[in-house]
């Protein structure tokens, strides 16, 4: 059974866009990853997976159930919203037995470990706290009940790079503990470390869904050509290039496929420079994005 | 059972200062009370000068002004202004708090559902308003006791005081169902004083007039009128009936509203 089940659901907002047909499976034990820029529709596809939202259309579980039917699936849930907020005259140490206590278990310990981790101070007011230091509260908040699964909408933003790798290494360690981990971002360097499968969203479509391993296999290149001559558009017009750039004698594009039959294309040239690179995601999710606008 | 108690802990600061405001106020009414008895015909007659209506929308009546209970149902006009804001101010808060202060993502995905979040936060709310009301009953009694002369009828006395807590009532009802209606409240003050003081004015309004019966529907403020109290020492079943019906349809639909809204991210 898959702990994340989305099944062809759909959500409007009135006559605004807001998600249209979205199929996602995640399984057991992995780290899941949903790309796509602001408004694309990850944190609506979120909020509905919740129980936040209900959806127009289509379902959304979570070990196999509905939030909004069974509100007590939560019970192995984490949840870190992209912007925290809580309430201001508690103090964190308040918050977080607030929080521990709907869980009906001892999270004492777990409280501590994770505030030391993080490097927060328990006894303040959260009205006194910045805003990274909210942000570890919430993200202590979510980890404090040991969930089987852990949501992450853009969990990043207002954490200084240590920091964030110090996020990261918790989120890995309780993934490698049998954590699902389900990750939402824009910034695709960041889950190109973490995650396992990626899903890529594009104005309420999912366009893409493939393994990270398989996006980065060789089958991409990035290569950069200088020749003597000049190039033309038409010499390189084969499948699997794609965002090909040329400028007088040089010319830069992404190739998916065989890499002999490029290297023949490129053969045929009188070159000064070649260099053929890995591509990182980033160019990879353009080159998605381009192809599907 | 985790949910009631952070609520009533976060209600509590207002609450008390609910509480001492509304007994100032009835103690800085009832200070005039000895004087006034003292010189009664002269107060009978400086009140006769007021045109009827201003004295119907007071709700001062000359032939009993001057005995306690007819005293204290003139201050206890603004005493139940007051408990219908306190009220109506928690009902409009109590559910879209969690919106405004944007702390709904975090409660609304702990495992609990909403009808139990909506439940919790109602009986929290319930609790302060007869906190206040049997906290300040008390002090009541008690000053009005310093204060009074002769004899008076306490259980006219306490129907009267009774009536502040089915107009709590209502208007917490009131503010509960305006309250989910908003996808976003911004403020909550500008609503409950408005709406308070919009049913207030109906009130003084029909009570000006020929104070007809069907007239009095409009407003929550007339539904218990304390000449009438007075007068019967009862209640008219009619409005007690209709108060109850109001009162229990407005939270069994914003429970409903409440559970299948939308929870949109904070921006």
């Amino acid at each position: 059974m898959s702990v994340i089940e989305i099944k062809n659901l759909t959500k409007q907002f009135g006559k605004a866009r807001g998600i249209i047909d979205v199929n996602l499976n995640v399984e057991q034990g992995e780290i899941f990853g949903f790309i796509g820029p602001n408004g694309a529709g990850k944190s609506t596809t979120i909020r509905t997976l919740l129980g936040l939202i209900h959806p127009t259309s289509g379902s959304a579980t979570i070990f196999g159930k509905s939030c909004f039917d069974h509100p007590e699936v939560r019970k192995e849930l984490g949840y870190l919203p992209s912007e925290v907020f809580y309430y201001d005259n508690m103090r964190v140490i308040d918050l977080l037995k607030y929080s521990a206590s709907f869980y009906k278990k001892d999270c004492t310990k777990r409280i501590n470990e994770l505030a030391e981790a993080m490097n927060l101070d328990l006894k303040k007011k959260i009205n006194d706290l910045s805003f990274g230091n909210k942000k570890k509260v919430g993200i202590v908040q979510g980890l404090l009940h040991e969930p089987k699964l852990i949501i992450l909408d853009e969990p990043t933003g207002g954490l200084d790079p240590l920091m964030q790798q110090k996020f990261f290494e918790l989120i890995r360690e309780e993934n490698q503990k049998g954590a699902t981990v389900f990750f939402s971002s824009h910034i695709l360097t960041e889950v190109q470390k973490m995650c396992d499968r990626v899903a890529f969203i594009k104005e309420g479509k999912i366009i893409k869904l493939e393994r990270i391993s398989t996006l980065q296999e060789n089958n991409y290149k990035r290569i950069s050509l200088e020749a003597k001559s000049g190039i033309s558009r038409d010499a390189f017009n084969l499948d699997g290039v794609s965002n090909f750039k040329v400028k007088e004698n040089t010319a830069k594009f992404i190739y998916k496929g065989n890499v002999n039959t490029i290297i023949q294309k490129i053969a045929q040239l009188d070159l000064l420079n070649l260099s053929i690179e890995e591509p990182d995601l980033e160019e990879i999710f353009m080159h998605y994005y381009e192809k599907e606008g | 059972m985790n949910m009631y108690l952070h609520e009533l802990k976060s209600l509590r600061k207002s609450t008390i200062i609910w509480t001492i405001v509304i007994i100032a106020l009835a103690a800085l009414y009832l200070s005039v009370y000895p004087g006034m008895v003292k010189d009664a015909d002269g107060f009978k007659k400086l009140l006769g000068n007021y045109p009827a209506p201003v004295r119907a929308m007071l709700g001062i009546n000359l032939s009993y002004i001057t005995s306690i209970v007819g005293f204290y149902s003139m201050i206890f006009s603004f005493i139940s202004l007051c408990g219908a804001i306190q009220s109506m101010n928690l009902g409009v808060s109590i559910l879209s708090k969690e919106s405004r202060e944007r702390t709904a993502d975090f409660l609304l995905v702990k495992p609990v559902s909403r009808p139990a979040i909506v439940t919790a936060k109602i009986l929290a709310s319930l609790t302060t308003i007869f906190a206040l009301d049997i906290v300040f009953y008390a002090v009541l009694s008690i000053m009005v006791n310093i204060v009074n002369t002769g004899s008076f009828d306490e259980k006219t006395f306490f129907l009267i005081n009774l009536t502040l807590l089915f107009l709590q009532l209502m208007f917490f009802a009131i503010g509960l169902i305006i309250s989910v209606f908003f996808s976003k409240l911004k403020s909550v003050l500008p609503i409950s004083l408005g709406v308070v003081l919009g049913f207030y004015m109906i009130g003084a309004l029909i009570s000006t007039g020929n104070n007809d019966d069907w007239a009095r529907y409009f407003s929550p403020f007339n539904y218990f009128s304390t000449a009438n109290i007075i007068k019967n020492a009862n209640y008219e079943a009619s409005y007690l009936i209709t108060g109850a019906i109001i009162v229990i349809v407005a939270i069994a639909a914003s429970c409903m509203i409440y559970t299948r809204k939308d929870i949109h991210a904070v921006s």
